[in-house]
């Protein structure tokens, strides 16, 4: 039993690493536009896709440059998504920014129809397959990669937000747009970089989890679902927030899936998320909010 | 007996106290102002008076009514109305509706007797409009009444949010700086607006930093400072009491309207 | 009355199409579903347009109440009046208990629970494959019949379904003309100035979430015994979002644009599956371009765009008049 629960623990900080930087790429966006960009879940399927595009066949570049490639691209659609569908939106209210994004998501994932068609893809394991023993549970060396990738990418989010100009500009912008104009700040441009660290996350995390989950055009929604849920459980707008909140989502799926019923392992998820906001309207560490009249 | 009777009101958020130990009462058919130095806690005040706070301790008695603990619309249903300092339109509606939706307490059908247009609907939609042009009328806005809101000006907005609340016919109204950004006429308009509705019988509560209306149109003032009483007397008791000329910038207070 | 003229033009409109266009795919297969997707889009902007309260979960209540019909037709063999009566009475509970906790949550918080409160339907739909049949879903399930006349045909449906739609559009316009109607927009122009005024917008809220619930469920009902079969994917979280889709892009706060909405968006599919593989690529772009360039929605944003041009044309010929009246002071 103990050893079980183990290994469902694993598997939940694996799923939940991934969550957990969809989740950061929502806050992301949150923070500095205050739009919910509902095709986050497309940016991870995009690098997942790019990097099986840029490594597959004979002439096919090696993994490590195909990855950097495929972020890059990620990237390159973020800042479009920011220049064209959510900058020309602006001051739209909250519903239109939503469908607007959810258009950009069906887009996204036609386009991706389009050139990759509707088969599921792999890409090779980064470092072997044969998993290693914890106890009487078992870990792919990739899940290894998933978790480590995943803390590495926080952490350096959270360095970059906290200790350099850069991040604390991007910051600014979010507290204050014109405020941030005034001490020098190109608001147009720190939008641009927001969304572009926001993909690289994204793509970042797919091309980490494909080796064990595969991918294909339509990946992207359900995980972006889950970032949502992640972001909003840890409270909008709170970065490290969004990924307890991924990790946490993460655990809660894959034990209830081991304990319960795997077929109900996302209404699980969920109910629980709607359990917390019951009582915690503003997620487990987001701000409530004070009315003021 | 007093109209609103309130006893060692105190609130504090995260650990400031925004309104401590206050205690003062409102007798009915005057007009009763409320002022101090921003951030005095006059707003909190008026926040705790409509339901919209709680506070820590304290009772706030209505006709003899608890209010402490009644949701604002169980405090409207009392007899209590409002005015917000920063305004509270329904610019998604037209200045007639708007007002309309002051009946509401004087109204009673529901979603599923409207949805199928009993005839007793029809009725109470004439009685309603015919209650909401007159109370528009009351407050001299006769020329807006079919105007969207979100087309008017601020200071014709300030008199809607009025006309909306007398529309409700409280026993008592709050008037959150009515004169706040008006212009000088319409101030005198609002001046002679706020005599109205106090002759009409309904009792007012007025916050206000235009100290020249406050003099002009109070029977009694209470004066606040960090959320505690500094002083409460008939305007020309005030106007001389030295603790309050103090609170005010060391004694800079300005009587020109 | 002037409400009820622009119904009955609509009314008219309804009644002609099929003689205008006989023996039409589009007339009796396509326009019947758009007429469902109106009725589901008009409820869902009473909640949405008029209260303010957004919901990525409202495919729910159409799928609880075409299933329960289902199910009970088919399973229990029930009639199906009584079936669509404890779908009602089903989803009308599960929208009051509900309603409360999620309705304190707001804007982003708002839209995330009742889009957990869709899928996890959904899901429940899909795992109890021993009533629902799960992901294959059921078929079999009989036609209605009103007072002996059975709607056994596409043309029938095509009536019974647009007497439903001008039904629940009059039911909607006499809603929101009212004091409950005045309630629901004052909610949502201020909570707080809602309340002061006596409206208990906890109740408020509730109200409009059932009563949106049980036009939903009725609405699913009848998809249920139109098509006669029913399976999870036309309740998913993609309808849920297709549906405030329609209401945004009609206009919010509009019961006419809310049918515009979910007129175009059925439309729209249809005849974007000319191009195959592009379609969804397609699909996304359009529906992106419109939010961007028509925010407001297309009932009121075509009028705006209207408006500014006939004023742009009417400057111009102001200007063009003071320069010749310039000119002519110059000579």
């Amino acid at each position: 039993m103990f050893d079980q629960i183990l290994q469902f623990l694993l598997t939940g900080i694996t799923v939940g690493s991934t969550y957990a930087l969809v989740g950061l790429g929502f806050a992301i966006i949150y923070n500095a536009s205050d739009v919910v960009n509902f095709s986050q879940g497309e940016f991870v399927m995009i690098g997942a896709m790019s990097a099986v595009a840029l490594s597959a066949g004979d002439s096919g570049l090696p993994l490590w440059l195909a990855a950097i490639g495929a972020v890059m691209i990620t990237m390159l659609v973020g800042m479009a998504l920011q220049r064209f569908a959510i900058a020309p939106a602006r001051g739209a209210s909250v519903v239109t920014t939503i469908i607007i994004t959810i258009g950009a998501s069906i887009f996204l994932r036609g386009v991706a129809l389009v050139v990759w068609g509707k088969d599921l893809f792999p890409l090779p394991h980064f470092s072997g397959e044969d998993p290693i023993s914890i106890g009487n549970a078992t870990l792919l060396p990739q899940s290894i990669w998933v978790m480590g990738g995943a803390a590495a990418l926080v952490f350096g989010a959270h360095y970059f937000f906290n200790h350099t100009t850069l991040g604390k500009a991007i910051l600014a912008c979010s507290c204050n747009k014109k405020a941030a104009s005034l001490v020098g700040i190109n608001v147009g441009i720190m939008l641009l970089v927001a969304y572009a660290m926001s993909a690289a996350l994204g793509a970042m995390a797919g091309i980490l989890v494909t080796p064990i989950t595969f991918t294909s055009y339509d990946t992207g929604v359900m995980l972006g679902l889950k970032g949502f849920s992640a972001a909003i459980l840890g409270g909008m707008g709170n970065p490290m927030g969004a990924v307890a909140g991924g990790l946490l989502l993460g655990l809660i799926e894959s034990l209830s899936a081991g304990l319960i019923s795997s077929g109900y392992k996302d209404a699980i998820g969920f109910i629980v998320l709607l359990l917390v906001l019951f009582f915690r309207p503003s997620g487990l560490f987001g701000k409530a909010s004070v009315e003021r009249v | 007996m007093a109209l609103l009777d309130v006893k060692d009101l105190t609130i504090s958020f995260g650990g400031v106290t925004a309104i401590a130990d206050l205690h003062f009462e409102v007798p009915e058919s005057q007009v009763y102002a409320v002022i101090g130095p921003n951030g005095a806690g006059k707003t909190t005040l008026f926040n705790m008076l409509s339901g919209i706070y709680r506070p820590n301790e304290g009772s706030i008695r209505f006709l003899d009514k608890e209010i402490v603990g009644c949701q604002p619309h169980q405090v409207a249903q009392m007899g209590i109305s409002r005015t917000f300092q920063n305004l509270q339109m329904f610019f998604n509606m037209s200045v007639l509706d708007n007002v309309k939706v002051g009946c509401h307490l004087r109204t009673r059908s529901h979603l599923w007797s409207a949805a199928l247009r009993l005839p007793n609907i029809l009725r109470e939609e004439r009685q309603a409009e015919a209650w909401a042009r007159e109370t528009l009328i009351f407050c001299g806005l006769e020329k807006y009444i079919e105007m969207p809101a979100d087309s008017l000006p601020y200071g014709v907005l300030k008199r809607v949010e009025i006309a909306r609340a007398l529309a409700s016919q409280p026993k008592l109204l709050l008037m959150d700086e009515p004169a706040a950004g008006l212009n000088d006429t319409e101030t005198v308009e609002m001046r002679g607006l706020i005599r109205r509705i106090s002759e009409s019988g309904v009792s007012v509560l007025l916050v206000e930093h235009n100290m020249g209306l406050v003099m002009q149109v109070s029977d009694r003032i209470l004066v606040i400072d960090y959320g505690s009483r500094l002083a409460e007397g008939l305007p020309e008791e005030i106007q001389n009491n030295p603790k309050v000329i103090e609170a005010y910038l060391g004694g800079e207070v300005q009587y020109a309207v | 009355m002037k409400r009820l003229g622009g119904l009955s033009l609509f009314a008219l409109a309804v009644a002609l199409l099929p003689f205008i266009f006989p023996d039409n795919y589009y007339v009796t297969v396509v326009a019947v579903s758009a007429g469902l997707h109106a009725i589901l889009a008009i409820s869902l902007n009473l909640l949405m347009g008029y209260a303010g309260q957004i919901s990525l979960g409202h495919a729910a209540f159409f799928g609880i109440g075409a299933y329960t019909s289902a199910v009970l037709t088919t399973r229990y063999g029930w009639n199906p009046w009584p079936s669509i009566l404890v779908g009602l009475a089903f989803t009308g509970t599960l929208a009051y208990i509900v309603a409360r906790p999620i309705l304190k949550l707001k804007g982003h918080y708002l839209a995330m629970a009742t889009l957990g409160l869709g899928i996890i339907v959904h899901i429940f739909i899909v795992q109890m494959g021993w009533l629902t049949g799960g992901p294959d879903g059921m078929g079999g399930i009989p036609t209605l019949s009103v007072f002996g006349w059975t709607i056994d045909s596409d043309e029938r449906w095509y009536v019974a379904i647009g007497v439903l739609l001008v039904l629940v559009i009059w039911l909607a316009l006499n809603i929101i003309d009212s004091r409950s109607g005045r309630a629901l927009r004052a909610l949502h122009g201020s909570e707080v100035a809602a309340e002061m005024m006596g409206i208990n917008t906890a109740a408020t809220k509730t109200g409009v979430f059932v009563l949106a619930a049980l036009i939903a469920s009725v609405a699913g009902s009848v998809f249920a015994h139109q098509q006669a079969f029913v399976s999870p994917d036309s309740f998913s979280f993609f309808f849920s979002i297709e549906l405030v889709t329609m209401v945004v892009l009609g206009g919010m706060a509009s019961t006419y644009g809310a049918v515009l909405g979910a007129i175009i968006l059925t439309f729209l599919p249809e005849l974007l599956v000319i191009f195959e593989d592009y379609e969804v690529m397609i699909f996304g772009g359009i529906l992106m371009g419109m939010m961007i360039f028509l925010p407001q929605g297309l009932f009121i944003g075509l009028k705006d765009l209207l408006h500014k041009l006939v004023h742009k044309r009417s400057n111009k010929a102001k200007q063009a008049a003071s320069q010749k009246e310039n000119n002519h002071g110059v000579a």
